[in-house]
């Protein structure tokens, strides 16, 4: 069998696949792409045998159709590195499916990259037995991107290791947590019309957030109790789902925080990349004292005696209050924030920090917990 | 540039100090330490030592050697508080001071004999502090830290002793090889074993065998057996680690006991922890069975001050750690590697009324001591 295909349109599609292939791979054959020819759609395969991404591109072929059929294991590496030393142009590729070989002809000349058998590729997750929605691509990249970065890395934990997904009749919610901090994103236009929750890995949610197109084109979300499918005509991803409960993190965000503050977001972030410099490196303690309408952020290390204190106006409803946060993850929150100003909704030195963004966008509700630390006696 | 420095060191400081307030124990042999069967020798006065005794030996052993000793409890407070005031008077004229330990002080002094000479500015510090507090003081002066604290060695009791540039080896040569700081109970009889007995031999050999036979902790021996040594005097020591030790009054297998007293060594390390603003990410247990064998794990966590936490680890690292069906002698618990920071509270860990409690018991702790207030499973005899 054999197709032609523009180097560079390959070379996007392969880089799509690609991501999810680790350079130490369990299996030999992890490190390969498997080309699936069927006529004139190319299928691409790309696999950590936790999560599988497809990619389908159209290619030309000519001689009989019906004749192009078949399909071979490629390693991703020396293939990658091929097309990306080579000129935009058109690519033949002849595969021979007896001996297992893949011949490229370029303009330059002619290679031949050795491969394995497709039978022995990881097959994909049946999806049987499926719940299923469909939500705009751009809505699900948005909520990857403004919850993953707050999963933990702690395996003891596992069931914070991933993004809780949580479907219902009127609005669906994103939840990540480390224990350290929460953060919540719920959509009110996404409606399933029944309620059901999974926890998806961070790896290949890390994936789908770079390889789905960012536009309003619609995705379609299929789950069962151990696998989810994202799929679109172009592409699909299945993956393993964390088998753990979710902690109940509802009991935990605090429902009446009574004191509120009303402050800049870029202001509050710069001031916090300074004083933080100067806070303990294993703690980041940054302390926020409160008094009247100004807030004092100041830091220090002990050990060093390096110190650090700046003064900014806020709008403050409540009693003076002194709390102390970790500026590395306060600083990583109010990043992945999309206003203007930013709320933080306080009670007490001990409880945790509420941050909301100021007229954020209507159709989702966004909050973001921050646990104090606890400044000793 | 030939440094200056100085080793200053307290003679039988403990005892030192008790005879200041009680003046009947003057030229009576004198031990200081806990009177139970399990306690050892802080510190013994020289008229004890006649007797065999050493410091470090265990208490009933001493009495058995002595007698007639008289047994004093010991203050440490008391002790803390006259070994500043000999800190005081030293840092007053000497701008780089080290307090090694309670009754130690290396002073650099380099570049400050300009016009009187560093070994009568020395002799007169000493009489200075001998005047002023009443307690006896020993120096020795030569080049480096090392030659220093063996010639204050050699000076005692109550005397001092100057070892010039380029007569460090000479000065070393003819002393047994205990006296070489770092050589203990372990590479003492290593290097008995292999004929060596005096500092002469060490200067004789080379260093790779030496390098050989210890690894890197024999090259700095052999430093050290030549008069070299090239540590700067550091005037502060930031604490590097905490730690707590129990010995039985009868050794036990009694695990609930074990557990119960792990626990409360945690809550007291995690007080002061909390107390200094500090947060530690790696823990110790140590456990010596009855036939003194002993052993030691540890483990890393995610930088905290918690109780909980570091208590859930301490009992994991103990059952590990404990396979011998023997009796224990000795429990301790060691926190290391310790920064300054504030605990991160656990969003689904840690209660409100978790935080609060600790808070309170904290509070109440700094003002009545580290004793008023424990929790329940601590109490020993509920």
């Amino acid at each position: 069998m054999h197709f032609i295909v523009s180097s560079s349109v390959l070379l996007k599609n392969l880089q799509l696949v690609g991501g999810i292939i680790s350079s130490n791979v369990i299996l030999p054959i992890l490190e390969d792409f498997l080309f699936d020819l069927d006529n004139q759609t190319l299928t691409l395969t790309g696999s950590d045998l936790e999560t599988m991404i497809k990619v389908k591109l159209e290619v030309q072929v000519d001689g009989d159709a019906g004749q192009n059929k078949g399909r071979i294991c490629v390693p991703s590496k020396i293939l990658l590195e091929y097309l990306k030393n080579l000129p935009e142009q058109p690519v033949k590729f002849n595969i021979n499916t007896q001996d297992q070989t893949l011949e490229i002809s370029s303009n330059t000349g002619k290679y031949k990259i050795g491969g394995q058998k497709a039978d022995e590729y990881p097959k994909e997750p049946v999806a049987d037995d499926t719940g299923s929605v469909t939500i705009p691509s751009k809505v699900l990249q948005d909520a990857i991107a403004s919850t993953i970065y707050a999963t933990s890395t702690d395996t003891l934990r596992p069931a914070m290791t991933g993004v809780y997904f949580e479907l219902g009749q009127d609005q669906t919610t994103f939840v990540a947590t480390d224990a350290q901090r929460l953060v919540k994103l719920t959509r009110n236009d996404v409606k399933s019309g029944f309620e059901r929750g999974f926890i998806v890995p961070r790896k290949p949610l890390q994936q789908l957030k770079n390889i789905i197109p960012s536009d309003d084109t619609a995705l379609e979300i299929l789950f069962n109790n151990s696998h989810l499918f994202v799929k679109n005509e172009k592409l699909s991803l299945s993956c393993r789902l964390i088998d753990a409960k979710f902690p109940p993190y509802k009991s935990v965000i605090p429902q009446e925080n009574p004191f509120f503050l009303i402050i800049n977001r870029a202001d509050l972030i710069s001031c916090l990349r300074r004083v933080s410099i100067f806070a303990s490196k294993g703690s980041s303690q940054v302390v926020f004292s409160i008094v009247g309408n100004t807030v004092n952020i100041s830091a220090q290390d002990a050990d060093f005696s390096y110190e650090g204190k700046e003064e900014l106006t806020c709008q403050y409803q409540g009693e003076d209050m002194k709390i102390a946060f970790n500026g590395k993850l306060l600083i990583e929150m109010l990043s992945n924030l999309v206003s203007e100003e930013v709320k933080l909704e306080l009670s007490t030195p001990s409880r945790a920090g509420i941050y909301r963004p100021v007229n954020g966008d209507p159709n989702e509700d966004l909050l973001q917990l921050l646990m104090p630390l606890i400044v000793g006696v | 540039m030939e440094r200056t420095i100085v080793h200053c060191d307290l003679d039988t400081f403990f005892v030192s100090v008790e005879r200041l307030l009680n003046s009947d124990l003057v030229g009576k042999p004198v031990l200081i330490g806990g009177s139970s069967d399990r306690g050892v020798v802080a510190s013994c006065s020289y008229e004890a030592r006649k007797f065999g005794v050493h410091s470090a030996m265990p208490m009933r052993l001493a009495r058995q050697l002595c007698p007639e000793a008289i047994l004093v409890r010991g203050d440490h407070d008391l002790y803390s508080k006259y070994s500043n005031i000999v800190t005081e008077i030293i840092e007053e004229k000497i701008p780089i001071v080290e307090k090694a330990s309670i009754d130690e002080h290396y002073l650099d002094m380099s570049g400050m004999d300009k016009f009187f000479g560093t070994w009568k500015l020395t002799q007169e510090l000493r009489q200075r502090i001998i005047k002023e507090t009443g307690l006896p003081i020993s120096f020795g002066l030569s080049t480096n830290k090392t030659v220093s604290k063996i010639a204050t060695g050699e000076a005692k009791p109550c005397g001092e002793r100057k070892v010039d540039g380029g007569t460090e080896k000479p000065f070393l040569a003819p002393l047994s090889i205990r006296k070489i700081p770092g050589i203990g109970d372990k590479t003492y009889p290593l290097l008995r074993n292999m004929g060596i007995s005096h500092i002469y031999t060490l200067q004789q050999m080379n260093v790779f065998t030496m390098k050989q036979v210890l690894g890197e902790n024999g090259v700095s021996i052999w430093n050290k057996a030549n008069g070299i040594d090239k540590s700067a005097v550091v005037p502060f020591h930031q604490q590097k680690s905490m730690s707590k030790e129990h010995t039985f009054e009868q050794d036990t297998i009694d695990m609930e006991l074990l557990r119960r007293i792990m626990l409360s060594m945690v809550d007291e390390l995690a007080f002061d922890l909390r107390k200094d603003g500090r947060l530690t990410s790696c823990v110790t247990v140590k456990i010596r069975y009855s036939n003194f064998d002993t052993h030691t794990t540890q483990a890393k966590l995610a930088f905290t001050s918690s109780e909980r936490t570091i208590s859930e680890k301490v009992l994991q690292l103990f059952h590990k750690l404990y396979s011998k069906r023997m009796l224990i002698r000795l429990i301790g618990v060691k926190f290391s590697n310790l920064i300054a920071g504030s605990y991160q509270a656990d969003l689904f860990d840690d209660t409100l009324e978790d935080i609060n409690l600790s808070k309170a018991m904290d509070k109440i702790r700094m003002r009545y001591g580290h004793h008023s207030v424990v929790r329940g499973f601590a109490l020993l005899n509920p």
